[in-house]
């Protein structure tokens, strides 16, 4: 027996307080990964992105395109390993009206070269180069609309009228966690053909792949500036910011996310602490016997603390094994499934399962606090005096 | 001086003048007012009085949970009136063991680790702290409930139980409040019984405070409170 | 009856334990109410500003104004169809508006963020009522000035009157005013000539909308079957309270689903938190409930006593979080709409339903709460009076 072995069993004393509050710190405890998990999966993009890739877009909006002959002026910077492009198309498969993936003509020939982390079978991507009208898709949106390779699929476009018919060629892989598994790939050559004469021959950014990553800064300010006097200027950046800037458009939401997950954790350490708080009153008498037999107010403290420490370890526990099953089972597959865009890896991190546990645990001491200081407080004569 | 004392018995415990005095909304409530008191090493004395008498507050004072207004309470030749609070704490786990009216028995701990709880404060190892508890409950005859905890005992057998964590560490001085107070006779005679065995054999000095006559019989000497002040 | 008082006077017994409880609940009732306001805001500004005899035409499959190019030979057609309105010179009322994205440097923010354009004509502000330049004034028609919408002012860099912003190299639009319109999301919009915008970013010859006035709102179904009759065209035609509604949805459900998560787990906790301080109290009350009992109160009235009891604790916590919420209201928040990948500026509207929505989750956060305890209670049997 030991002083926290004895406070573990105190907080066994009232089972269905306990398992109450157990719970109520679970809740929190999945509440908080939950949200923790979309701050980080957002961010994922950020942290995953490609060092050796720069992303050349229209400097002034994104809604503009780049004359196509940008993409030889970026060939020839040196420095450059290879380079591609794609257009966003904007597609929606006119029976599926609510499912939102990305649509991109591509450079059949280049494009899986730059983007080496998203994997084709050698056989298909062949196939796809071969036929004009060919696509390849990502495997979690061909998992969820159903479509295997030889499938025509005929889609419309936000941007450019008319149909638009496929047939999938292939289905790629994701070999990194930044990679939207649900992106539409197909030829921009059937995109430039079907174009008014106004609009032929423009592409929506360049994708560069550089030699050494160390340099994406200078080679991004490189390219930038061969187009300066040109009619369209570029704006280029590491593809790590321009994700970020993507998501930088979602930092109020983030932020409040965050605040919101500690507001949540500030309520379990409301419950928690009234939980310890009423269970040290209702042992008033039995704290003072303590006391009456030598113990010390530090060690009554403890005793209190670690009851809660308990109870926050268990929470902890408790709530991240409720966690796995609901934020990274149900809720990561159905978001990497349908907003694959925004969420393409959706899954609990090893850090923050830790924090929210270390979190759990911590504020279970702070929650303590103040119980265990008023029993600190107790006169021993009136203690053993109140009969609880 | 209202008591002869024999002068071949060393007093264990040393009351001089002891004073106390509440305060409650502004007004003065003298409890205890300057009172002498020796108990003798090995004996079993009884404080008898009317509810609100000051024999809980003396016991208390007595027993270093409370202090004095006035007057000086020795214990084995040491004063302990001025003692600080940490000091007192450590004194009362050395020198005391104590006996509640409630038992106040850990309802999460067994019978064993009850007896054995005073000897957290200690430095013994594990295996020395088990074999004292058994040691104690062997005394009050409970060895066959070790495993048991407070809610599958009898009222006797906890108070028994009580009893064991109180001698457990081996103290000079036992101070018992009512502990017969919620027992039934025949559970009550066995206490009083073991007190005296205790007293007897053990050469514990107990300060028993009761209301009941037929409990204050069976100790040695009684001491009778009144209004603050000891009338035998 | 047990009178309401014994209620009140045992809560106040528990100070601690009560202040406890009624801040948990004081916490999810600030954070529901705090949702419920940035969605009454995303409503006010995108949800009901338009006007129902209004009509706006997109290309066919654009769903935004962004994604839609219409040929600006086309708006004459467009605003010859049955039912627009006709002012007094016997022209029809309408705007054909081009809209861009610009990305513009953010004050306090690295990197850049995306700002929504609107090359206007001229009577852009006329045609709509609510809108007006608040300060400096209106551009000079074919020039290279700009209005800034007011919630954008000073967010970005140049966006103060006198300062200018660059559309492309060496071209600079000074911004003359700052223009509201009444809280709308057109607030969130820079305005600028209709012909400096398109030749800066290569729009020549096209518009992305057009607005239509009809003569009234009747006269929609006419105009939208004379404007989409012509297939070849494709054109789509909405009302304009539809057509904002549409944008809205997007944003209103993810700021709905996020609060919606939050708000349930937020409550299951407080509920969970005042079960067990009722559950506390009621143990600790036992006799005092067995002698309510013993002198004739029976079972159903303990239990009302006790879930009055939880719900008043819960009113005063959630009083208390929904009064901290509205605090709020002098404060913005800004997000990127789904649908222009634009920023746009929202308030929290402390409106009366939301207020009251969120008394009424913390009243039922506490009888829900407090159901199983006062079962417990009302289970207290006479004898325990004795014990």
């Amino acid at each position: 027996m030991t002083f926290l072995g004895l406070s573990a069993r105190n907080a066994m004393r009232n089972r269905f307080r306990t398992t109450l509050t157990v719970f109520g710190v679970a809740i929190a405890v999945l509440a908080f990964i939950m949200l923790r998990t979309v701050v980080w999966a957002y961010n994922i993009g950020v942290e995953s992105a490609a060092p050796d890739r720069i992303v050349t877009r229209h400097k002034v909006t994104f809604v503009m395109w780049l004359p196509k002959r940008y993409i030889d002026t970026v060939r020839q910077e040196p420095g450059v390993k290879m380079a591609t492009w794609a257009s966003w198309f904007g597609g929606k498969d006119p029976k599926h009206e609510q499912e939102f993936f990305s649509t991109l003509a591509v450079d059949a020939e280049t494009y899986f070269d730059v983007y080496n982390d998203c994997a084709v079978k050698p056989a298909e991507l062949a196939a796809f180069k071969e036929n004009r009208r060919g696509a390849i898709v990502g495997d979690a949106i061909a998992k969820k609309m159903n479509w295997k390779v030889g499938d025509r699929i005929a889609l419309k476009s936000q941007i450019f009228p008319g149909d638009w018919e496929f047939a999938i060629s292939g289905i790629y892989t994701a070999t990194r966690k930044s990679v939207d598994r649900s992106t539409f790939l197909f030829h921009w050559n059937y995109l430039n053909e079907g174009m008014p004469s106004s609009t032929k021959d423009k592409i929506g950014w360049i994708v560069t792949k550089v030699s050494d990553p160390a340099r994406t800064a200078d080679m991004s300010l490189a390219i930038d500036r061969k187009f300066d006097d040109r009619d369209t200027q570029t704006l280029s950046q590491s593809e790590g910011a321009f994700n970020a800037g993507f998501l930088g458009m979602f930092t109020a939401v983030l932020k409040a996310i965050d605040i919101v997950s500690i507001i949540i954790m500030l309520i379990m350490m409301l419950i928690l602490g009234n939980t310890i708080a009423m269970g040290a009153r209702e042992r008033t008498q039995e704290y003072g016997a303590l006391r009456a037999i030598g113990f010390l107010p530090r060690h009554l403290a403890v005793f209190v603390l670690g009851e809660s420490f308990t109870i926050g370890v268990l929470g902890g526990i408790v709530g991240l094994a409720l966690s796995y099953p609901i934020v990274q089972l149900g809720m990561g597959r159905f978001l990497e499934e349908n907003m694959g865009s925004f969420f393409p890896y959706f899954r609990i991190s090893g850090g923050n399962a830790l924090l929210a546990v270390a979190l759990a645990v911590g504020m279970s001491l702070v929650a303590a606090g103040i119980p265990a200081w008023s029993v600190t407080r107790l006169r021993v004569v009136d203690a053993l005096r109140r009969v609880a | 001086m209202n008591q002869a004392y024999r002068a071949d018995v060393r007093p264990m415990v040393r009351v001089r003048g002891l004073s106390k005095i509440y305060e409650r909304g502004g007004e003065q409530l003298k409890v205890l007012s300057g009172l002498d008191l020796d108990l003798a090493e090995g004996t079993f004395e009884a404080l008898m009085g009317p509810s609100g008498s000051g024999k809980s507050t003396l016991l208390n004072i007595i027993a270093g949970l409370d202090r004095p207004s006035a007057g000086s309470v020795e214990v084995k030749g040491e004063d302990i009136s001025h003692l600080s609070e940490g000091a007192l704490a450590a004194w009362r786990s050395r020198t005391l063991g104590f006996i509640f009216q409630s038992y106040n028995l850990m309802p999460v701990l067994t019978a064993l680790e009850n007896v054995e709880l005073p000897l957290l404060l200690t430095s013994l190892g594990g295996a020395e702290r088990r074999k004292r508890a058994e040691t104690a409950l062997r005394i009050v005859g409970l060895e066959q409930r070790m495993g048991h905890y407070p809610r599958q005992l009898s009222g006797g057998q906890e108070q028994r139980v009580a009893i064991a964590r109180a001698i457990v560490n081996d103290p000079a001085i036992i101070v018992a409040d009512e502990p017969t107070g919620d027992l039934d006779r025949q559970s009550a005679d066995d206490i009083l019984t073991l007190l005296e065995k205790l007293a007897s054999e053990m050469n514990k000095t107990i300060l028993m405070v009761t209301h009941d006559p037929v409990a204050a019989e069976r100790a040695k000497v009684r001491h009778r409170l009144d209004k603050g002040a000891l009338i035998t | 009856m047990i009178p309401f008082r014994y209620n009140i006077r045992s809560l106040l017994a528990r100070k601690a334990t009560t202040a406890a409880t009624a801040l948990g609940i004081a916490l999810v009732v600030f954070v529901l109410a705090t949702v419920l306001m940035a969605s009454a805001g995303i409503d006010k500004t995108l949800g009901s500003s338009g006007r129902a005899d209004n009509a706006v035409v997109l290309r066919k499959g654009s769903d935004a104004e962004l994604n839609s190019n219409i040929d600006a030979a086309s708006v004459g057609l467009i605003l010859a169809a049955p039912g627009a309105k006709l002012n007094d010179k016997g022209a029809p009322v309408g705007v054909g508006e081009v809209v861009v994205v610009l990305a513009l440097e953010k004050i306090g923010d690295p990197g850049f963020t995306n700002v929504l354009l609107r090359g206007v004509p001229d009577d852009a502000l006329a045609f709509r009522s609510g809108a007006r330049v608040t300060s400096g004034r209106s551009p000079k028609p074919g020039s290279d000035e700009a209005l800034i919408g007011k919630r954008l002012q000073g967010r970005f860099k140049g966006f103060q009157v006198g300062q200018s912003f660059e559309l492309r190299k060496n071209r600079q639009v000074s911004v003359v005013g700052i223009f509201e319109d009444d809280g709308s999301s057109f607030e969130s919009e820079v305005w600028a000539d209709i012909d400096t915008v398109r030749s800066g970013l290569g729009r020549e010859g096209l518009v992305s909308s057009v607005r239509v006035r009809l003569e009234s709102a009747s006269k929609f179904e006419a105009f939208k079957g004379s404007v989409e009759s012509d297939k070849n065209l494709g054109f789509e035609v909405m009302r304009e309270p539809e057509f904002l509604e549409k944008q809205a949805s997007g944003l209103r459900i993810f700021v709905t689903a996020l609060g919606g998560v939050l708000a349930v787990f937020a409550s299951v906790g407080a509920m969970i938190g005042a079960m067990i301080t009722m559950y506390g109290s009621i143990a600790s009350r036992q006799r005092e409930i067995g002698t309510l009992r013993a002198l004739g109160f029976p079972r159903w009235q303990i239990l009302l006593a006790f879930m009055l009891e939880c719900a008043l604790l819960s009113v005063c916590g959630g009083t208390v979080g929904a009064l901290a919420a509205t605090g709020l209201r002098f404060g913005s928040f800004s997000m990127v709409n789904f649908t222009s990948w634009s920023e746009m500026v929202f308030t929290f509207q402390p409106t009366i339903s939301v207020i009251a929505t969120s008394l009424i989750a913390a009243l039922a956060m506490g009888i829900l709460g407090g159901f199983l305890p006062a079962i417990r209670a009302a289970r207290v049997s006479p004898i325990q009076a004795m014990r």
